[in-house]
């Protein structure tokens, strides 16, 4: 305690301290920040010492705590808010029905449905402590989407490690190795996830060495919801009573959000166990099945979760939206344990909690159902005309401010530098394009993740209609997208999460127009019309003007492509200090795309069905950075893969056209490995083989094969020759390149090897490492 | 019983999660079904109108999911509380011949019940557990869709429609689904079974043969998949029917989008054997 005579002990029958800001100086102003653990500047603090200049008094320590949380990067987007706006936001479709405001995005499904998007981090808590982060980063965003009055239909997660290989002695102090985290992450979604009941459908693993000191989870789920039922996450009104239900309220997750502000450093571990919550799925299922019944019987006039900052967050943004003020009576809250200070319940982010507003003469029938579903639920405060908060602790008023001055926070639009990028190509032919292959097959980004994926009840709930492993049983391949279809109607949501960090990290622009490239991509392979999308900001320290640099150029770059294709970006995430003093992550623009089937009986797989032809749609260039060629053969290049979102667009709908009027056995998109992997997937999911032939494309051979040029796609169609010429006549480019047949991949004067060959390459690839 | 008259209930309870799925199979097929906590049989802080007995229904159904989060052994709490509320009454429900279906950790439920095996007609309760569906062999949840051969001659009322020696395909996803009797009891167990026509399902490979992981996802003893009490009418499986109601439910299914799914037999044959009851 660096300013301890700031502090006085207030007279009540409990503990609560007066703090004196007044007169402290401004060395004793960053102290208090310190000691209390507010991880707020000095300008912020001054911003305080302000107000209570003005209120003529000294705050408690509950109100600093508040502020704290409110002004948080990871609450308040302080650093982002400013670069969103001006990039990314404000994509009009009539669709949407509330896209960024609220805690998920919805939209649109049908007439009488919507569908609820969220997507987020909970890297932090996972680099700690990798089971209780990953579990309750599922339990989080599950809120998320239950407090719009939706029933979660399917979890996605993308998970971004260190690589597996890593020597035990190259791990920094404090760091977890890859594979234990690995292990970790994955038991917890699992855990988590299939006890819940919600279906883990999709979702992505990349290993990165930029990822060892800082692993990033992401957790992203899908609701549906009919319409008249969606749910607003503020207060209904003034007189509307806030009702607290889900578990008790206890020390676990305190100063999460200001954890999750600041980098993670070796003594992390030791400081910041405390800010993990404690997830329990089993108090979450029956919530679950509470929260809706009292939605269906319309008896919620507001609903959110609650989240990072707890009570405290929860309450102020509820207030704040519908422009009311609350009382809340502090010592109603159900606690875990005897002799919590006011300002520990207040911000504590204790798992498993929701509040409602009710109704008065409502709150006996929603007490009603939430004890029918041995749900513990409490009336903890109700909502008042003024735009005041104030709380009360066992008769005592120990907190009185503006609800605008806590919430409407500071805002930053922090310095940046753009990043240049010289372009360099050193690539050749490699020596074996065989061996070659069956590297890049082998190797953790591309194989196969059946060990993760099987550990997931992927088909709960029993709406999952392509699954994430598709082709012939137990000899599975990946598809690019799983498809859910949440309602009685043929209509489907295709589903796929996307990132190439190793694009991002050479040049944070292109490679983040990639991204977005592949993730249209893959929604338009299964029939899917591409619908809107969600995004999770994964970047270093905002502070230093270089990761600043990588977020701006990331951010342009999703709002050129998005406006551009008129996709619209309904919901995100934004996750700073992903950075340690060993560095920062890649930039991470994990993007999490929807796509709509009209009808899930025309939707296409990507394993060959040995019934067609093989044609290539799209133009291959030599675009080698970031690609896994360059990561196996080590040759380099900084040419990361162009696009442009009309580009994109005019071949989106020449593919959705040519869905309709070809028979088309299967699709699938051309990512990492280029063309040579996309072909080996499809003839391993198909356990059947191809013939194909090159030489009627223009360009080197390991260009052909290798380069990850963007907008491509492979499909088997019964007509090869009219499928060309009809893709021509909208000015899209389309090779025929062969047929599917035989038992091997064939590539006419380059390769040839067994389907078998390939399987074992890529079946084996990270099972080496994790063991069966 | 006609039709209309037949009323199915799934019983859930905190941590069951597919009983959604479950009744919508049953009421797909024209009966009443409904999901009932099981504390609408017992409690008093249960408003009448929610109020329920065993006996309103002609049907129990223990779904799949982790009830009570299957922390001490996956279906041990479920079946402690149903033990301790409803046993005499499950009892008569069942020498009455009324059907119940334990699906996933539903037939976790029925094995710690005592009510599998159930080799005596008389108590359809055993005392004591008489046999465990333990950790799969892999060591960890696994979800896959599996073959099972169903050979059953007759007796089990839940398959009456699916020809002796046909394949299905229903998928599993569980961590604790290997069938195991008492040590030294194996053989013993395993007669009785098959002199008393109880086996009924058994995993098999693509082929029909019966085969080793992953075909055989838990590495239950003989391939068991699920089996029926000596009666008949309790019928524990760990593979999930529900989730291969309809044919879009299956892997490959967009090849041949209009045919029914595996698991619709299961229902169906229940729903007619109660039909004639």
């Amino acid at each position: 305690m660096k300013a301890k005579h700031r502090y006085k002990k207030v007279d009540v029958p409990f503990e609560l301290y007066e703090i004196d800001v007044l007169n402290a100086t401004d060395d004793e102003l960053v102290a208090i920040s310190e000691d209390l653990g507010l991880a707020l500047n000095l300008d912020e603090m001054k911003k305080i010492k302000e107000y209570f200049k003005k209120k003529g008094r000294n705050p408690y320590d509950i109100e600093l705590q508040s502020i704290a949380q409110a002004w948080s990067e990871h609450c308040c987007y302080k650093s982002s808010k400013c670069y969103l706006r001006e990039h990314l936001f404000g994509i009009e479709k009539d669709y949407v029905i509330s896209a960024i405001k609220e805690d998920s995005g919805v939209v649109e499904f049908d007439e009488e449905y919507a569908y609820v998007v969220a997507l987020e981090s909970h890297n932090h808590p996972s680099a700690i402590e990798p089971y209780g982060g990953a579990a309750t980063g599922i339990g989080g965003i599950l809120r998320d989407v239950l407090c719009m009055g939706a029933q979660p239909v399917a979890l996605i997660d993308p998970l971004f490690f260190g690589r597996l290989d890593t020597p035990e002695d190259r791990i920094p102090k404090g760091t977890k190795h890859p594979l234990y985290l690995l292990y970790g992450v994955v038991a917890g979604i699992r855990d988590y996830g299939n006890r819940v009941g919600i279906p883990t459908i999709a979702g992505m693993i990349f290993f990165d060495d930029s990822y060892l000191t800082n692993c990033l989870v992401n957790v992203g789920c899908i609701g549906i919801v009919k319409k008249k039922n969606v749910v607003p996450s503020k207060v209904g009104g003034v007189g509307d009573l806030f009702v607290l239900a889900g578990g008790a309220t206890g020390r676990d997750g305190i100063h999460g959000v200001t954890f999750a502000s600041a980098e993670l450093d070796e003594s992390s571990e030791e400081e910041a166990r405390g800010a993990v919550q404690l997830g329990n799925p089993i108090m979450k299922e029956p919530l679950i099945h509470a929260c809706l019944e009292v939605v269906e019987k319309g008896l919620a006039t507001g609903m959110k979760d609650l989240g990072g900052g707890g009570l405290s967050c929860v309450i102020g943004e509820m207030s704040l939206a519908s422009g009311c003020g609350a009382e809340v009576w502090l010592d109603k809250v159900p606690l875990k344990e005897e002799g919590m200070a006011p300002w520990e319940i207040w911000i504590s982010e204790s798992q498993e909690r929701m509040m409602l507003t009710v109704k008065p003469e409502h709150v006996d029938e929603v007490l009603y159902i939430f004890q029918k579903w041995d749900v513990p639920a409490t009336v903890i405060g109700k909502a008042t005309a003024d735009r005041i908060l104030r709380i009360y602790y066992k008769g005592y008023k120990v907190y009185e401010m503006d609800i605008d001055f806590v919430v409407k926070a500071v805002e930053y639009c922090r310095p940046y530098v753009k990043r240049k990028v010289r372009a360099i190509d050193e690539t050749s032919p490699p020596s074996n394009y065989a061996k070659v292959l069956l590297e890049m097959l082998g190797h953790p980004n591309v194989a196969s993740k059946e060990w993760v994926v099987r550990q997931y009840d992927h088909e709960v709930r029993a709406c999952t209609v392509i699954k994430p492993l598709q082709g012939k049983i137990n000899r599975e391949g990946h598809g690019d997208c799983a498809v859910i279809k949440p309602t009685d109607s043929w209509r489907g949501i295709a589903v796929t999460a996307d990132v190439n960090p190793w694009m991002t990290k050479i040049d944070p622009f292109w490679g983040t127009a990639s991204s977005f490239d592949e993730m249209v991509r893959n929604l338009v392979a299964v029939n899917s019309i591409p619908h809107s999308f969600a995004d999770c900001l994964n970047f270093g320290n905002p502070e230093k003007p270089e990761r600043m640099g990588e977020f701006v150029e990331c951010v342009k770059a999703l709002g050129w492509m998005a406006k551009g294709f008129g996709l619209p970006c309904v919901s995100g995430n934004v996750s700073f200090y992903n950075e340690t003093p060993y560095g920062a992550v890649a930039p991470t623009p994990t993007l999490m795309g929807i796509g709509i089937v009209e009808d899930i009986r025309k939707a296409v797989t990507s394993n060959f069905k040995g019934k067609g032809e093989v044609v290539l749609v799209g133009e291959t260039l030599k675009e080698f950075g970031g690609s896994l060629y360059c990561a196996i053969t080590g040759q380099k290049s900084t040419i990361v893969p162009k696009t442009s979102p009309r580009r994109l667009k005019k071949y989106v709908n020449a593919m959705l056209e040519a869905f309709r009027r070809f028979k088309i056995y299967a699709c699938h998109d051309l990512s990492e490995g280029g063309l040579a992997i996309a072909l080996a997937e499809m003839c391993i999911g198909g356990g059947i083989g191809c013939s194909i032939d090159l030489s009627g494309l223009k360009g080197e051979d390991y260009v052909k094969l290798f380069s990850e040029s963007n907008t491509r796609w492979l499909v088997e169609v019964e007509n090869a020759e009219e499928f060309v010429r009809f893709m021509a006549e909208r000015g899209v480019k389309a090779y025929h390149i062969g047929s599917v047949e035989g038992d091997e991949l064939k590539i006419r004067n380059l390769l040839s090897i067994s389907v078998e060959k390939l399987d074992d390459a890529w079946r084996n690839g990270l099972v080496r490492f994790t063991g069966w | 019983m006609e039709l209309e008259e037949i009323r199915v209930a799934v019983l859930r309870i905190e941590g069951t999660n597919c009983e959604d799925e479950t009744v919508k199979a049953f009421r797909s097929l024209g009966v009443y079904a409904e999901a009932v906590h099981l504390k609408q049989f017992y409690s008093d802080m249960i408003r009448d109108e929610e109020q329920r007995s065993l006996f309103d229904y002609h049907c129990i159904v223990f779904p799949g999911g982790f009830s009570a989060g299957d922390y001490v052994r996956a279906g041990a709490i479920f079946s402690a509380r149903v033990k301790s509320v409803l046993k005499r009454d499950l009892e008569e429900f069942i020498r009455e011949g009324y059907p119940i279906l334990g699906i996933c950790n539903g037939f976790q439920v029925l094995a710690e019940l005592g009510a599998l095996p159930g080799f005596d007609e008389d108590k359809p309760l055993a005392d004591k557990p008489e046999m465990a569906l333990g950790i799969n062999e892999s060591n960890r949840f696994e979800c896959r869709p599996t073959f099972l051969k169903h050979e059953n001659g007759g007796k089990c009322v839940f398959t009456r429609k699916i020809g002796k020696g046909k394949m299905v395909m229903f998928p599993v996803a569980h961590a604790e689904g290997r069938v195991i009797f008492p040590r030294g009891k194996e053989e013993d167990y395993l007669e009785r079974l098959k002199e008393n026509d109880q086996v009924v399902f058994r995993y098999v490979d693509e082929r029909g043969n019966y085969a080793g992981y992953p075909w055989n996802p838990n590495g239950s003893i003989y391939n068991i998949a699920g089996i029926c009490n000596v009666k008949g009418n309790v019928f524990g499986l760990m593979p999930h029917p529900e989730r291969v109601f309809w044919r879009y439910q299956h892997p490959n299914w967009l090849e041949n989008p209009e045919s029914p799914g595996d698991g619709r037999a299961v229902f169906e044959s229940v729903i007619e054997y109660l039909r004639e009851f």
